[in-house]
């Protein structure tokens, strides 16, 4: 199979995969090489890539912007507006040089362009509505058609009442390989999105007037626990591609159980002399940030943008710090007044999750979700990093069995004494 | 002497123990009033009562239950002694009536007269005669019919009086039960404020609000409690009304009534030709019609005793003095004595009835366009009450149970904290209580409108409640 010849198969492998939207695949995709020097394709978690047709030397896609029902998670639905059915967009994955011609259909209400973010094209073709071009009317398809000079990992958005459109969900990646491999060769490569919403509880559409309190924090536009998990082996070389078309906020990604560099952002790739080990990404808004890593500690690693709220789903603002309060008089006034009331949050918070309480339907407040320990009270900007000695063949969805002695539990009285812990007065020591 | 005492005794008993009977023309009067106002009217009331012989027993039946509106009217009916008052004053009428009727007394002169001669032996002439006005006796007649009317007037006076009765204790009954009901409102939200001020006060023990929060839910607190004391002297003013109104004291007044007003029909009330059934109905139109006939009659008899010579015959007896031919008998001869109405042909007094009775004419009128008007005022009052109450009832209040359940997930889901709940509770209690007063104003316009068609306009319904909030301002609200 020459490289022409396995390029379309893998186009349309993607294409089969876009069939249905939104299934997880029980085990990992293999890593199919798509560019020179064995790059492998880029996974998009809980997404797709956009299926691309070759007509001549041109790579043909078609987005197509709507209007359509999101899961964030099972629990919490909404309109929002995207490409081709999804929220973030199908992932357009090319190689440096290719020429593509990208059609693009609007089918919302509103006129739209797209903006090729970051990638430098002619500037008829840049997307900005009444600067570059007239915004695509409702009902009528435009087509982009540009050559790609630069590798990188890119974004695409519309340049048209961004701020709905993209507060809605309409935004995507664009991976562009380079002819020639920069940098080791990755054995897996993921791209994530991040994204902030304001989907009030009970409501059905997210908020685009939103200018500071989101209260929806997404990867790929899922809210964990619907955050596919990414599955790689230990000493796999892993990258992963960040992009950030969030609303207002920057996102500093933390990965556990590793250290990683900064390789490249949405500008070009950083030189190894530059790369300094991290286990925070600060990722801005409209910018990329692509790292990577080699994972030697299997295990299910908790990956999240460390501002917390950011890992609250549908987090409540309203409700007044009740930490510490004694409120058995006010809990035996309010059996008078509303028999239904329950006083919550006076030891904190973290039980929330769990508790089974009538929620306004399409909402997840302060939801987070199952661990093999316990519940995990994070959601929102949450994924799971899953290193496996053999990730093909290891269940995504299953979690990471601990070798013996190697779990946190309760202390042994006997070691502490040893140890010369005393907490015989019941206080900490100091 | 012994005998002397029976016999006092016997008149004091037909005296003064008279009023413990009934006498035949007020059993007559009161079924005359019964007649008018289709009330049950109970035969008792023409029995007059002394403080000694208290309650009667269907009163002190009526009274170990919780009272309805149609008991409180009953009891009202039978113990309300400003209606035995009324019914008594009928008897004014009455012995007016009665004296017209009467024929006038004959007029007797007698005349002695020493005779001429002061040497003959005292032996006075003498001289009886006798009078009897024939033109008053004529008149008396005509007396009687005018008086009539005014006592048929009377007793639709006294049968509108019922009908006011009857309406007033109904609006005062429903005075009381709403203030009852708006009490026990306000004592849920008052529940509410001390919840927001236990939350406030927890809170800031446990250093998570500044004092300010605290002391201003403290203070929304004692303000709600200012608010429901002063709902509880309307409670207890309204009771004191209705006292009042039933005549019930001491014991009596131990009683209670059913707790809640009765909701409405699902059916709007049907309210035609209201006008001309009013107008039908009119005691009052009535009344003035019966005493325009009255005034008709006075008038009429005022003009013929202008022109009518006073006319009274008679007989005289004389019996002549000694020197007389006829010394010692009696001579008799007869007598007319009349007046010419040459001047005082009654011109003023006729004057003064024709002008009373053009008063009374244009008052008549007057009056049929304002029981018209009263007629379409009581159906805009009622149909407006019925309206907006039943907006309360089938949407408003809905509307607020259904705030109050998708405030009560917000608060599961941690958006709103309890402070909005309660503040939300509490306008919802609002509504209630705005509720309860529409149904009262309701029920009240309907007892409004019942007595225009049973005859009698009504005074202005009493007004809504103390019309206090419970919701809080914002001050009460936040957190």
């Amino acid at each position: 199979m020459d490289r022409r010849s396995f390029l379309k198969w893998s186009g349309l492998a993607t294409g089969a995969a876009m069939v249905e939207p939104g299934h997880a695949s029980e085990r990992p995709p293999p890593a199919r090489v798509v560019a020179p020097g064995g790059q492998v394709a880029v996974i998009t978690p809980n997404g797709v890539t956009l299926p691309m047709k070759t007509s001549g030397k041109v790579k043909v896609g078609h987005l197509i912007a709507g209007e359509f029902e999101h899961e964030f998670a099972p629990g919490m639905r909404a309109l929002v507006w995207g490409y081709n059915g999804r929220t973030p967009g199908p992932t357009i994955e090319v190689t440096e040089g290719d020429r593509v011609r990208l059609y693009v259909t609007n089918r919302l209400p509103e006129p739209t362009t797209i903006h090729w973010h970051g990638i430098i094209v002619p500037n008829g073709m840049d997307g900005v509505a009444g600067l570059n071009q007239r915004p695509i009317p409702p009902g009528e398809t435009y087509v982009y058609e540009f050559t790609l000079r630069h590798p990188g990992t890119f974004m695409y958005h519309p340049h048209f009442d961004e701020m709905t459109q993209m507060a809605l969900g309409m935004m995507g990646m664009f991976i562009v390989h380079p002819k020639v491999p920069v940098g080791p060769r990755v054995d897996r490569d993921f791209a994530l999105m991040t994204h902030e919403w304001r989907l009030d509880v009970g409501a059905r559409r997210p908020d685009p007037n939103e200018m500071t309190d989101f209260n929806v924090l997404t990867f790929n536009s899922k809210s964990f626990p619907a955050t596919e998990p990414l599955l790689v082996g230990k000493g796999e070389r892993v990258r992963i591609r960040l992009g950030n078309l969030s609303a207002m906020d920057h996102h500093p990604i933390h990965l556990h159980g590793l250290s990683f560099k900064l390789t490249a952002t949405d500008g070009g790739y950083v030189p190894p002399s530059a790369q300094i080990p991290e286990t925070t990404v600060l990722v801005p808004v409209a910018c990329t940030r692509v790292i990577e890593f080699i994972p030697d500690e299997p295990g299910d690693w908790a990956m999240h943008c460390h501002m917390t709220h950011h890992t609250m789903t549908q987090m409540g603002h309203g409700t007044p710090n009740m930490v510490g309060a004694d409120t058995r008089k006010l809990d035996h006034r309010m059996s008078r007044v509303m028999p239904d009331f329950m006083t919550m949050g006076t030891q904190g918070m973290g039980g929330m999750g769990e508790m089974e309480m009538t929620m306004p339907p399409n909402s997840l407040p302060m939801r987070g979700g199952p661990g093999p320990f316990s519940y995990i009270d994070m959601g929102g900007m949450f994924t799971i990093l899953k290193v496996r000695d053999n990730p093909d063949r290891a269940d995504p969805h299953g979690w990471y069995v601990h070798p013996a002695g190697t779990v946190a539990g309760p202390a042994n009285p006997q070691q502490m004494t040893a140890d010369g812990i005393d907490l015989s007065d019941g206080k900490p020591e100091r | 002497m012994g005998t002397d005492r029976r016999l006092a005794g016997l008149v004091l008993l037909l005296g003064l123990g008279a009023p413990g009977c009934v006498s035949p023309s007020m059993q007559s009067d009161l079924a005359r009033v019964r007649e008018l106002t289709h009330m049950p009217l109970p035969p008792q009331l023409a029995v007059a009562r002394d403080e000694g012989t208290g309650f009667p027993e269907e009163v002190r039946q009526w009274l170990q239950q919780p009272l309805t509106a149609e008991a409180a009217v009953r009891i009202a009916l039978l113990n309300n002694r400003e209606l035995r008052a009324s019914l008594r004053d009928l008897g004014v009428a009455r012995g007016q009536l009665l004296q017209a009727g009467v024929l006038p007394n004959p007029a007797v002169e007698v005349e002695l007269r020493q005779q001429e001669d002061p040497g003959l032996p005292f032996e006075p002439q003498a001289e009886v005669r006798v009078e009897y006005g024939l033109t008053q006796a004529v008149l008396s007649v005509a007396r009687a019919r005018a008086a009539q009317r005014e006592l048929e007037a009377a007793r639709y006076r006294t049968a509108a009086f019922v009908v006011e009765l009857g309406y007033t204790v109904r609006a005062a009954y429903y005075a009381f039960q709403a203030a009852q009901q708006r009490v026990a409102i306000a004592t849920q939200a008052l529940d509410a404020f001390a919840a927001a001020r236990d939350a406030s006060q927890a809170l800031f023990e446990a250093g998570n609000i500044p004092e300010l929060d605290a002391a201003t839910q403290d203070a929304a607190y004692e303000s709600a409690r200012a608010t429901v004391a002063q709902l509880e002297l309307e409670v207890l003013e309204r009771r004191e009304q209705l006292q009042r109104l039933l005549g019930l004291h001491g014991e009596a007044t131990a009683w209670t009534v059913t707790e809640t007003l009765p909701r409405m029909a699902e059916q709007e009330p049907a309210l035609e030709n209201l006008e001309r059934k009013a107008l039908t109905a009119s005691l009052e139109l009535a009344e003035t019609q019966h005493r325009l006939e009255g005034a008709a009659q006075r008038a009429g008899l005022t003009s013929v005793e202008g022109w009518l010579p006073d006319v009274s015959v008679g007989v005289i007896a004389e019996r002549k003095s000694p020197v007389a031919p006829a010394h010692g008998e009696w001579e008799w001869g007869g007598v007319i004595h009349f007046t010419v109405p040459l001047f005082d042909r009654r011109q003023g007094t006729r004057s003064a009835s024709e002008a009373e009775f053009d008063a009374l004419m244009e008052r008549y009128q007057g009056m049929a366009i304002d029981v018209r008007s009263a007629a379409r005022e009581a159906r805009n009052r009622v149909l407006s009450t019925y309206l907006r109450a039943r907006q309360y009832q089938q949407v408003l209040l809905p509307a607020r149970q259904r705030v109050m359940r998708q405030t009560m997930l917000q608060y599961n889901a941690m958006q709103i904290g309890v402070f909005q709940v309660l503040q939300v509770r509490r306008e919802q209690l609002d509504t209630e209580l705005a509720y309860v007063d529409l149904l009262r104003e309701y029920w009240t316009a309907h007892a409004a409108l019942e007595a225009l068609l049973a005859g009698r306009r009504t005074g202005a319904p009493l007004g809504p409640g103390s019309g206090a909030s419970l919701a809080g301002g914002t001050e009460a609200g936040g957190h």
